[in-house]
């Protein structure tokens, strides 16, 4: 057989592969280079920046429940010019994708950064989150209201020439009117699902576990839940559509692929395993030679 | 540099009640790992649990050492507590488990030659992750206060016994030692200190004991390190998931993974 092609297009971007490591769980990067080559992955897209530095959420801010963690990090970032300053220069060196997730307030936040982004050197991509729901104002608010979403994405789109991925919400009705409101408005791809909104209880102390009462549910436990809504997402648009929640091996992976993902990111898993990602390329390398497929993107939506 | 690597169940070991020791034959962590460190143990090949659980090492035997039946052996004395430490409890030799690490920044020790008073305490299991610490210092004037509820939270006198140094005990029930907390020890015998003297003094335990240590320790001879504990997504700072509130407004949240575990006492906003 002919040579496995692996990469796949995701707006103006050419992936070596369909394995992406997910904003808030990969840290800047710097933080897995003892534990997996980086440039062996897809891409990577470090944590959420702000155009100003962010605190983040008071402790404890992470809690475990049965097959899935709640986290409310609260966005902590150190901000554009603190992020360009002291993290960029070090993405110089690996050879893949940098895609950099980014979040506002306001309309003209999201704008804003999204052009001064535009301008930097050695970006791929941009990641638009609309879908925090670690935050008051913004974030979630444009990602649960399709009108408000296409406009926004609208606005960015006109300010920068970068691949425009959005990150989808799963706390919607309709997330196959929310893809597609963000396709019109310009998107090249949509990312999808960002975390649930989730409670957890303490019965002794009769307090919520989290310093930010309500935090976002990711890992296995949505792994269900991600895929239907990924399936839904992908039949509703024609963009790529690039699959997570709760991805801990290959096999989960190629269950998002089959449903129509052109691309998957690996999120919680990074935490208890640094080199799933790799693990998860391997992984799908080896079910296309087993299947005599001879490229991945031949696998994308062959499900049904 | 911190790896991910498998180790080797040796012996899993019920010390009393609810305390046990865990030997892990892992030469490429316990060839490097400095006091103050820890790992990042995954207990369950599967879901449950899911994320890692952080844990100060107890003894670890680097490949120099004299002793070569020990070299690359790591102990890890852990309470069982809830669902991560349960399933540790089932671990048996010849498993295999993965690790992570050695992870954090550990101890500043006190500056070469030295002739300072060293303080450790401990409340409860925090004692352990001071005993690596304790073999470092125990060439100086080393005491050793141990605290705990009743005597079966006492731990390690025997190994810190060996190791040349003076031992306080308090356990709040009176069970063993001075009735009362181990900060009340640390105030009473403290205060036989001369203000000229310089002092190091290391403290591990629950929060409410180092909130309390951080209170009484006003005067500039201390010098105090803390080694906290939180609940951790990654352990190598990944996440943002296990911070501590500082009172430096422009470091306001640091990552007890990261910037810690170990923290000068005086920098942590106590609440």
């Amino acid at each position: 057989m002919e040579e496995l092609d692996l990469t796949v297009r995701i707006g103006r971007m050419l992936l070596r592969n369909p394995v992406v490591v997910s904003s808030g769980t990969f840290g800047f990067g710097e933080e897995f280079e003892d534990f997996l080559d980086l440039s062996r992955l897809g891409a990577i897209i470090p944590k959420g920046i702000s155009l100003k530095p962010m605190a983040g959420n008071p402790p404890p801010r992470i809690f475990e429940t049965e097959g899935g963690i709640i986290n409310s990090i609260g966005l902590q970032n150190p901000g554009f010019r603190q992020f360009i300053k002291n993290k960029l220069p070090y993405y110089k060196n690996l050879e893949t994708h940098l895609i950099i997730n980014f979040f506002g307030n306001t309309q003209k936040e999201y704008v804003e950064l999204a052009r001064r982004f535009d301008d930097v050197a050695g970006i791929s991509g941009l990641e638009m989150n609309i879908s925090c729901p670690n935050v008051k104002k913004g974030g979630i608010v444009f990602g649960t209201d399709p009108q408000m979403a296409y406009h926004l994405v609208r606005a960015v789109r006109k300010s920068t020439a970068l691949t425009l991925i959005v990150k989808l919400s799963p706390n919607v009705t309709d997330i196959a009117l929310m893809a597609k409101s963000v396709e019109e408005g310009g998107a090249d791809a949509v990312s999808l699902v960002n975390t649930f909104r989730a409670l957890a209880v303490n019965i002794h102390t009769k307090k919520p576990e989290l310093g930010n009462i309500i935090g976002g549910l990711s890992g296995p436990a949505i792994k269900p839940i991600a895929l239907r809504m990924v399936w839904e997402a992908g039949q509703a648009v024609s963009i790529p559509v690039i699959g997570m929640g709760g991805i801990m091996n290959a096999e989960d992976a190629i269950e998002f692929i089959l449903v129509g993902a052109s691309a998957v990111q690996i999120g919680t898993a990074n935490l208890i395993n640094p080199r799933t990602g790799l693990e998860v390329v391997r992984g799908i390398r080896e079910y296309l030679t087993r299947n005599k497929i001879d490229s991945i993107q031949k696998l994308t939506g062959t499900f049904g | 540099m911190p790896l991910q690597t498998d180790g080797m169940v040796v012996r899993n070991k019920k010390i009393r009640s609810h305390y046990f020791i865990l030997e892990i034959y892992c030469p490429p962590i316990a060839n490097q790992i400095k006091p103050g460190q820890f790992v990042m143990l995954r207990v369950s090949d599967n879901a449950s649990p899911l994320l890692r659980r952080p844990f100060s090492v107890y003894k670890s035997y680097p490949l120099s050492h004299p002793e070569k039946r020990k070299r690359g052996y790591l102990f890890i004395f852990y309470k069982k507590m809830g669902k991560g430490t349960q399933k540790m409890t089932t671990l048996s030799n010849g498993q295999r488990v993965n690790l992570l690490g050695p992870l954090g920044n550990g101890f500043t020790l006190p500056p070469l030659p030295s002739s300072a008073n060293c303080i450790l305490i401990g409340g409860g299991v925090g004692i352990v992750s001071l005993y690596p610490l304790a073999e470092a210092l125990k060439d100086g004037k080393l005491s050793v206060l141990i605290g705990g509820k009743t005597r079966n939270d006492i731990l390690g006198v025997e190994d810190f016994r060996k190791l040349n140094s003076t031992i306080f005990t308090a356990t709040e029930d009176g069970s063993l030692g001075v009735q009362g907390t181990v900060v009340d020890l640390f105030i009473s015998e403290t205060r036989k200190f001369r203000e000229n003297e310089g002092c190091y003094v290391y403290a591990c335990g629950p929060v409410p004991m180092l909130k309390a240590l951080a209170g009484t320790i006003k005067s500039k001879k201390f010098i105090c390190q803390v080694s906290l504990e939180a609940r951790m997504g990654c352990g190598f700072g990944a996440c943002w998931g296990c911070v501590v509130r500082m009172k430096n407004p422009k470091k306001l949240y640091q990552r007890v993974c990261q910037e810690g575990p170990v923290f000068r006492i005086e920098d942590v906003a106590w609440e």
